[in-house]
């Protein structure tokens, strides 16, 4: 008896579908190329999508509230060209300090997009369309359209992302460690209740004398921060930076969010689904890279993977509507 | 006695013609800032402004995305967002260079793109109504998924063998005069326009944008109205991929992107709420000219291309952001700053307000009244006024003593 109830707490496990994909891919991995399963690529794997996890947090925060954020990709930029910047017009700065700054300016950028939605009451969308040109624009205007090469970086600086710690680059750590605070951030502390329940409901939310506007703004200075740190930590670990880094990651961010089950209306999605979407489409990309003539499959494959996705989670819904339906049934 | 008159009810809602607010319409208003602009072009470079050809190469720089912004009106109306145009437009010039190429007439070719166009968008327009989907996640999935498409089938290679009449169509002018591509864009608009304001099926847009339970119970066909609108929205980017194809003369996989939110941006600059059931189709028109112009402008400012995003983002939000200063803002603002946020030294200067409203009426009617002699007429009138200066000084000095006892007030509180 026990051990059936273990695996319906398995079957029910809301991530399952996931899970098995995973899997699947793997074994399929195993066939495809060994090398996959190599301890550097599997390092470098990480590493190549410790950016895109970080801002998947960070939409992960503005998705829940029921908003989108569609200028993460530019303040990513902002972030990492103002970063480089203050590298260059001055040597002496601490990596650390340089990503400290790194999040203040996403935060900043963050600020007023949450303002604009929480206090000004626009649609996320159309603002953070508009912020999202006026950022882009910012970050040509902070570079004057510079390109920044390997070079141009100081030692200290380009060293911190490649920083090895038990064989994982130090970025790769900046990603694990912001799940966890996130994680735990989300799901045990008030504000981080809060954005769950103003997505839920935001009358009921009003009733229970959660201030709304508030809350907006402090979800959208969480997601700029994280595209803060992503941009500088992209500037550490590419060395290469222009205005036009991180162009449609945006997209990317989201379609991963989805993937991990957190919906677009806003209340629901969990860490640990967002965690296997990142390492699920880590693999993706990772395998499909090491087929000769493949690569080009990523744009297609990442989009009909999200469409069966949705598909699946609102068959699964309504399946568990059906059934509780028919235990209340049955109780009567 | 006379049969009594019949109570009718008159159902066809239609406000008179008022010139005061003919003007200060959403569409007037971009009138002005399109003129504002041409202005300040005239101002800047008048030699460039008059020379022949200036005017035309403006008009035609903003026709390639401008088809696109048309069905995007549509989509938005539904409350509905549809970010994949960028891709369908790639897709569907696709599927006509391929054609051209493999040496299909170009009949067939169009017809076969525009089809391309339409059954992407059947296959957004499934999804989101069928299945229920929001709008935004197919979009942005189906944006992926085709532009994918269009890599791997297109790989590095660029489609150049498009007919010579799609550049004419893109670049040339009809005598020399008036763009080819503005009659193509303002012919496809009139069809729009008429479609949205003269007919049962734009009428159910509307309501469907407004709340689609209200027009699922009152008999419309929900799901089928919004495939097809999706469909439409597929089509119109397929015919600006024509005008694409002919201004850029070859196309590649990579091109294109940022269309789509460039159209939003136009179409909610041009006063359609994304919220779905609101705007007209003469706005997204206008807005379209005034990107156009804008870049021009900026262009002769010597502003870097990648700095005048900056002004199409501020302008964006300042768009959306004007109708939120209306009576009650700025009511609103009084309250807090005049009135120290109290309602009820707002309510007496409101009274009052009414009061020396009705006086003034008072006086209009001694105007219109004719059996009065020049003298009656003036001392009635010296009355009334006499009757608004005490209204008025009443009211000042309600307002002090209320703040002043709430002063009070609250000086005892702390």
């Amino acid at each position: 008896m026990k051990k059936n109830n273990i695996l319906r707490k398995i079957l029910n496990y809301k991530e399952f579908g996931l899970v098995i994909a995973l899997i699947v891919l793997l074994i399929a991995a195993l066939f495809i190329n060994k090398s996959f399963f190599t301890f550097g690529n599997i390092s470098r794997t990480l590493t190549n999508n410790s950016v895109f996890a970080i801002l998947t947090v960070g939409i992960m925060f503005v998705l829940i509230t029921g908003g989108i954020d569609i200028s993460i990709g530019s303040i990513l930029a902002v972030s990492g060209v103002s970063v480089t910047e203050l590298m260059i017009m001055n040597n002496s700065i601490p990596p650390i300090v340089l990503i400290l700054a790194g999040i203040a300016i996403g935060a900043a950028c963050g600020l007023i997009n949450g303002f604009l939605v929480g206090k000004m009451k626009i649609v996320p969308m159309i603002v953070t369309l508009g912020t999202m040109y006026v950022f882009r624009g910012l970050a040509f205007v902070i570079t004057q359209g510079a390109w920044r090469f390997p070079h141009m970086f100081t030692e200290a600086f380009a060293s911190y992302a490649k920083t090895e710690i038990l064989g994982f680059d130090a970025i790769v750590f900046w990603a694990v460690g912001l799940f966890i605070v996130a994680g735990l951030f989300l799901g045990y502390t008030r504000p981080g209740r809060r954005l769950y329940a103003i997505g839920t409901s935001s009358e009921s939310s009003k009733v229970a004398g959660i201030r709304e506007d508030n809350v907006k703004i402090l979800a959208y200075v969480l997601c700029g921060a994280c595209a803060g740190l992503a941009g500088a930590l992209y500037a550490a670990n590419y060395l290469t930076v222009s205005s036009d880094i991180g162009k449609g990651y945006e997209m990317t961010a989201i379609a991963i969010c989805i993937l991990g089950g957190v919906s677009i209306t806003g209340g629901r999605g969990r860490m640990d689904g967002v965690v296997i979407a990142v390492i699920l489409m880590s693999v993706i990309t990772s395998l499909l890279s090491m087929i000769p003539g493949y690569s080009v499959w990523q744009d297609a494959l990442q989009g009909a993977i999200i469409i069966v996705a949705v598909i699946v989670n609102i068959a699964n819904g309504s399946l568990a509507d059906k059934r509780a339906l028919r235990e209340r049934g049955n109780r009567i | 006695m006379s049969t009594p008159e019949i109570q009718t009810r008159d159902l066809a809602v239609k406000e008179k013609f008022r010139l005061s607010r003919f003007l200060v319409r959403w569409e007037m208003i971009l009138v002005y800032i399109l003129a504002a602009i041409n202005l300040l072009l005239v101002i800047l470079r008048p030699n460039l402004y008059f020379e022949s050809g200036t005017i035309q190469s403006i008009i035609r720089s903003g026709m390639d995305i401008s088809v696109m912004v048309l069905g995007m009106i549509f989509v938005l109306m539904l409350g509905d967002i549809d970010v994949s145009v960028g891709a369908i437009m790639i897709v569907s010039c696709m599927v006509m260079g391929l054609l051209l190429d493999a040496g299909a007439p170009a009949a067939v070719a169009i017809i076969a793109g525009i089809a391309a166009g339409g059954l992407c968008g059947v296959f957004n327009g499934v999804l989101v109504a069928r299945f229920r989907m929001p709008a935004v996640i197919v979009t942005i999935a189906t944006s992926m998924l085709f532009r994918g498409v269009a890599e791997i089938v297109m790989g590095e290679n660029t489609l150049k063998n498009f007919p010579d009449w799609f550049s004419t169509l893109a670049w040339g002018d009809l005598g020399g005069l008036i763009p080819y591509s503005m009659l193509f864009f303002l012919a496809v608009a009139v069809i729009f326009a008429v479609v949205l304001h003269k007919t049962k099926f734009g009428r159910e847009l509307y309501i469907i944008g407004n709340s689609s339970t209200v027009a699922q119970y009152s008999g419309i066909r929900v799901v089928r109205i919004k495939i097809i609108v999706f469909a439409v929205m597929g089509v119109s980017a397929a015919l600006s991929g024509i005008l694409f194809a002919g201004r850029l003369k070859g196309i590649s996989s990579g091109m294109g992107t940022g269309y789509e939110l460039k159209a939003i941006a136009i179409a909610v600059l041009g006063g359609v709420s994304t919220n779905g059931g609101k705007g007209k189709a003469y706005g997204p028109v206008i807005a379209v000219f005034i990107m156009a112009f804008m870049t021009k402008t900026l262009d002769l400012l010597n502003v870097h291309a990648n700095i005048q995003i900056i002004f199409q983002g501020i302008i964006l939000l300042i768009a959306v952001m004007i109708p939120m200063f209306n009576k009650e803002f700025f009511d609103g603002l009084k309250l807090r700053f005049v009135f120290m946020g109290d309602k009820n030294i707002e309510a007496i200067s409101r009274r009052s307000a009414k009061e020396q409203q009705e006086l003034k009426a008072g006086i209009a009617e001694v105007y219109a009244d004719r059996s009065l002699t020049e003298g009656e007429r003036k001392a009635k009138v010296n009355e009334y006024n006499a009757d608004i200066a005490a209204s008025k000084k009443k009211c000042r000095d309600d307002i002090k003593r209320a703040k002043d006892e709430l002063k009070a007030r609250r000086k005892n509180v702390v």
